[in-house]
């Protein structure tokens, strides 16, 4: 490229821009004045302002991201930049949405509310659809993994701005002991000494020339940080900010570098000198494109060298435009016009001289009551002093409304702030925080008492620089406004609209009528009316919003408050808040040691925690899960079965009371427990409520280890954990986690103990030698492993214990001894079957933290005999003991064949009508349901109302196309009640 | 994020503790004897005040360990933090900065940003 231009595209258009040009400035230097479609009108919008408090110029970057909703007036171009203007179809100039324009009515405040209440089914099949053609914003970006990062900074001083106090504030602690990181928003320190001309000198020296010598000293300072293209979005407490920065300014996104960094600050003070945001005033068609905000003008002629337009009609109420008006004249760019709300005798002396020496048609005491044009401005309308009308064809239009303290981070950090009458508008008044605001955030506007503002607030700091300084300004010292928030307008048609909100379309007329229904708490009416609800959050709207409110409830603005300012400061990328935790490094997977067998085996996963357990196995290519759940579990009770149960949660408990301790964890009592047994527990909370359960091994009264569900793992290490620390803190009990230092396998089945015999062929495992819950540790091989005779299944079963790293061999070595016998590996759907024809619980399937062992009637299981236990007393509550709690049933389908599915109702009418209009009476719900091919039926737990009592009677259970099934209640234990498979 | 301050390893990021409710609820020595109502009292009831009160946190991504701590929860301020079974002073002797009879304190509460006229 030999023009050092930087070409991209705008809707499909080609365009040059200057290197550090934002697409806003890039835009305008190309006259392009229409940028986007408003949001809810669909009413033409251009370029409002120059920076972050952007409310029209939302577009869509076409890229690797498809980044919606970016700000024109923010992200700067780069080489081949794809452009596209948003909410416009199908095209910008002729959108075919602006037809909401004229059915406005509907769309008044409240609109969301009511519009879309009825008539029954309009929601689904019309204006949801039509919403979403229509409304809106950008289209989703594009999935991708995000690359960005977190970083950590520890400081003693943050300064929030890099602008003319910013850099004072840094000047007095340069050299100092003191760790100071000072954030910049833009690409270049200095703010308003770069965004106009507003400062003459300091020192003598030009405010340019000084910020340059500035900016060395400071980067020459140890002690002080700079960060620059980063936005301070969340003001914490404790003291705790985060920042975003943005790597990519200028730069297409590259797949290998990071875009973002999300910086997270912990300060011991924070200097606030994030300075000020004009405000615009409400006129009618105050949307149209060629509407700007004086200063931002200002910004893009001074920063940018782009002049938007030659001559402007210039429209204010305060003494800030002097610079603007100023810095066209110095340009040979005279303005239309220049009208100001104030009589004549408060119009600064510098500024009445300008307009007469250079002859600028000048009209105090009037205003604008509106523009006209359609894509664009053609004409301005003044209301001159006597109320006469005006016309002036001029095609853009430069406003202040006054000037604002940007006290969103002030007031995130819980500061109070105060209305001041003479500058109309909210200043900081009492920190909540260390937090110190200087210059136009604590709104001090005037220059000259700068340098004595942050010597002042800054003094305390050991060893600070003294600020020798002179500024001296273009205009008037002083800072001068007049009330006014909405000019007087002519309505002409329904096209005429006086905006509030520009990007949620708000109209004042939208505030008069909330308040007239009756919403006029600032708060209701925001919500109501939706005004500064939009991604800029009012930035140049809401306090106008505040006036204009005040005005018509005859209230004073501090009365009506402002609503609360909530981080983020600015939209936020969900990409920065994620940084690398996307995708693996978000969730991390555990897998078991004999996962890579599972894989060969075509093992399909579930997720149980963060666990990937086999749910089951595919023999062949199209067997179904329901059809590999039937022949695993027929195949357990016929043989046997192997489940990889190293999941289970494990957790070693030691000391010199482990005893008590372990009594006090579990319902069960363990002091008559012979050592190297085992029992099944079960684990309350102090409310009663089933929470886990497991099986406890004793080795002897100082050393237990008990087992847990996979998922609950670190749970119940911690609820035991929160016991033994705060409870009893006297007992010597030590816990440990010990999960992964054992692979587990369960093997079940009639032919588990052959199998076993052969793996480990010096154990005798007869029933005499090695019974029902007992275990033991055995050398085998080079290594140890710990067998413990148990049951998940109700058939004869085992469980190994063994080191991880030797475990898939041992469970290759089990699969080889057992070739003639049929052992099948099984998954964990297999054992919920398996355990459903038991009637065996699964904590979380039948229990979801309502339910106590009585209601399971595992009354066997409480010690009674024990004094105490978590959870012993709550058992006993007028509660909890009431015959008609919901109790677990087991349910058997009169057609046995019939599959109940889970989480149905349990209820006692056959019929249900089919106009449901009165609530039908539900006993329970299905917990578990399976079809059993060892029974050959359909069987079902449920947790229904006095259950015990409903033992042999009938009941219905309702199914998913609105019917009803009878069923018969029975003992939830379907198959082998005595346990004689179990015990064999 | 608050910066809370364990007794063991000092102040950490309130992302590695975890909140544990109201501390000094102890647990009756003799469950049995206890009614329905007094039980209910340990298990359910709270005292969930606005404004100062001693509460339990645990460091559980750093040393696991319990600690309590006295926070005004009208602010969020945390103003001590101590070792389970050391005495905390009592509540009267930290300054209490909720001066109006609704509890709000003047600066911080977050209800009310702007300064009543
Ligand atoms: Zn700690």
């Amino acid at each position: 490229m030999t023009d050092n231009k930087i070409y991209f595209k705008f809707d499909g258009k080609k365009y040059g821009g200057n290197k550090g040009d934002t697409i806003a400035s890039a835009l305008l230097r190309n006259n392009v004045k229409l940028v986007g479609r408003s949001f809810k009108y669909h009413r033409p919008r251009g370029i409002y302002t120059c920076g972050i408090e952007e409310p029209n110029a939302l577009v869509q970057i076409i890229n690797e991201h498809n980044e919606p909703n970016v700000r024109a007036t923010v992200k700067k171009i780069y080489e081949g930049m794809v452009v596209k203007s948003q909410n416009r179809w199908p095209s910008l100039k002729r959108d075919f949405g602006s037809v909401n324009n004229l059915l406005s009515p509907i769309f008044s405040a409240g609109f969301y509310y009511k519009t879309f209440m009825g008539p029954k089914g309009f929601w689904k099949n019309l204006y949801e659809p039509l919403i979403r053609r229509t409304a809106g914003l950008g289209k989703p970006p594009r999935e991708f993994k995000s690359k960005s990062t977190h970083l950590h900074h520890n400081v003693d001083i943050l300064i929030v701005g890099g602008g003319l106090s910013g850099l004072l504030a840094a000047k007095k602690l340069a050299g100092t002991n003191k760790d100071v990181l000072l954030i910049e928003r833009e690409n270049e320190l200095g703010g308003i000494l770069k965004n106009s001309n507003k400062v003459k000198s300091i020192n003598d020296q030009e405010a340019l020339e000084w910020l340059e010598k500035t900016e060395r000293l400071l980067k020459n300072s140890a002690n002080i940080k700079i960060l620059k293209n980063t936005t301070v979005t969340t003001y914490n407490y404790s003291n705790h900010l985060t920042a975003i920065e943005d790597r990519l300014v200028g730069i297409e996104p590259d797949n290998k570098k990071p875009e973002l960094i999300l910086h997270k600050i912990r300060t011991e003070n924070t200097i606030l000198a994030n300075g000020h945001i004009e405000r615009f005033l409400s006129f009618r068609n105050n949307d149209l494109p060629g509407v700007m905000l004086a200063a931002s003008f200002e910004k893009y002629v001074q920063r940018y060298g782009v002049v938007p337009d030659n001559n402007p009609v210039i429209f204010t109420n305060n003494s800030s435009t002097f610079s603007l008006l100023k810095l066209l004249i110095d340009r040979n760019c005279m303005p239309k016009a220049y009208v100001d709300v104030r009589d004549v005798k408060k119009i600064e002396r510098e500024t009445l001289d300008l307009l007469e020496a250079h002859n600028i048609p000048f009209y105090p005491k009037s205003e604008v009551e509106g523009c006209d044009g359609n894509n664009e401005i053609k004409k301005i309308s003044l209301r001159t002093k006597k109320n006469k009308i005006i016309k002036i064809k001029a095609s853009m239009l430069c406003v202040s409304g006054g000037i604002n303290p940007d006290i969103h981070l002030f007031t995130q950090s819980k500061g109070l702030v105060k209305w001041d009458e003479k500058i109309l508008t909210f200043k900081p008044e009492k920190s909540f925080q260390k937090t110190i605001t200087l210059g136009s955030v604590s709104g001090n506007f005037i220059f000259k008492k700068i340098i004595d503002e942050v010597s002042q607030k800054l003094n305390f700091i050991d060893g600070a620089n003294d600020l020798d300084l002179k500024i001296e300004v273009n205009g008037s010292e002083e800072f001068n406004i007049k009330e006014i928030w909405e000019t007087k307008n002519n309505k002409k048609s329904l096209w005429s609209k006086s905006f509030i909100d520009l990007q949620n379309d708000v109209t004042t007329k939208d505030l008069t009528q909330a308040i007239k229904e009756g919403f006029d708490r600032i708060e209701h009416l925001k919500r109501f009316t939706t005004n500064s609800m939009g991604t800029d959050q009012g930035k140049i709207s809401s306090i106008n919003a505040l006036g204009i409110v005040s005005k018509l409830l005859k209230k004073s603005v501090s009365e009506v408050g402002t609503t609360t300012y909530r981080p983020p400061y600015n939209p936020v990328s969900f990409s920065a808040i994620a940084g690398r935790s996307t995708y693996e490094f978000y969730d991390p997977e555990r897998k078991t040691p004999i996962h890579p067998w599972h894989l060969k085996h075509n093992a399909v996963f579930e997720d149980v925690g963060q666990w990937k357990r086999p749910w089951y196995y595919k023999k062949f290519e199209n067997e179904t899960m329901n059809e590999a759940v039937q022949r695993e579990s027929k195949q357990v009770r016929e043989s046997a079965g192997i489940l990889d149960g190293s999941t289970l949660g494990k957790i070693e408990i030691k000391g010199k009371d482990a005893l008590e301790f372990v009594n006090m964890m579990y319902t069960n009592s363990f002091t008559k427990m012979s050592p190297m047994s085992a029992k099944y527990a079960l684990m309350l909370g102090e409310d009663g409520m089933v929470k886990d359960d497991g099986i406890v091994c004793k080795i002897n009264d100082n050393h237990f280890i008990t087992t847990t569900t996979s998922g609950g793992a670190a749970n119940v290490l911690s609820h035991m954990e929160e016991f033994a620390q705060t409870e009893w803190p006297n007992l010597n009990v030590y816990l440990n986690s010990i999960t992964e230092q054992f692979a587990t396998f369960n093997i079940s089945g009639p032919k588990s103990r052959i199998i076993l015999s052969r793996v480990f062929n010096n154990i005798d495992f007869s029933n005499h030698k090695f019974p029902y819950m007992t275990f033991n540790t055995f050398d085998y091989l080079n290594y140890k492993v710990r067998i413990l005779r148990a049951s998940f299944t109700g058939e004869k079963g085992y469980e190994i214990y063994v080191p991880p790293k030797y475990a898939l061999t041992l469970w290759e070595r089990i699969f080889y001894y057992s070739r003639d016998v049929d052992l099948v590996p099984y998954g964990t759907e297999t054992m919920h079957l398996l355990r459903a024809e038991k009637g065996y619980i699964i904590v979380g399937q039948e229990t979801d933290g309502t339910v106590t062992p009585l209601d399971l009637n595992l009354n066997w299981m409480i010690g009674k005999k024990k004094k105490d236990f978590i959870g012993k007393r709550s058992l006993t509550r007028s509660d909890i003991i009431k015959g008609d709690r919901k109790q677990l049933v087991g349910l058997i389908p009169l057609d046995k064949s019939y599959g109940i599915e889970e989480g149905q109702h349990v209820i006692e009418d056959k019929n249900i009508p089919s106009q449901i209009d009165k609530p039908i009476k539900m006993l329970g719900h299905v917990t578990s349901s399976y079809f059993s091919p060892t029974l050959n039926h359909s069987i079902a737990m449920a947790l229904i109302k006095g259950g015990n009592r409903k033992i042999g009677s009938q009941i219905y259970v309702s199914t998913s196309n609105m019917n009803v099934i009878p069923v018969e209640v029975v003992k939830p234990n379907f198959l082998d009640p005595e346990n004689k498979r179990l015990l064999s | 994020m608050l910066l809370i301050k364990c007794p063991y390893c000092g102040e950490r990021d309130q992302s590695e503790f975890t909140n544990g409710g109201e501390a000094h609820v102890t647990r009756p020595k003799n469950p049995e004897l206890e009614t329905d109502r007094g039980w209910a009292e340990y298990v359910f009831i709270r005292s969930n005040p606005k404004g100062i009160y001693y509460e339990r946190w645990v460091h559980s991504h750093g040393c696991k360990k319990w600690f309590n701590a006295v926070r005004n929860t009208s602010t969020d301020e945390i103003l001590l933090s101590y070792k389970i079974g050391e005495t905390p002073p009592p509540i009267k002797k930290f300054q209490n900065r909720l001066k109006s009879p609704s509890g709000e304190p003047d600066v911080g509460s977050g209800n009310f940003a702007v300064k009543k006229p």
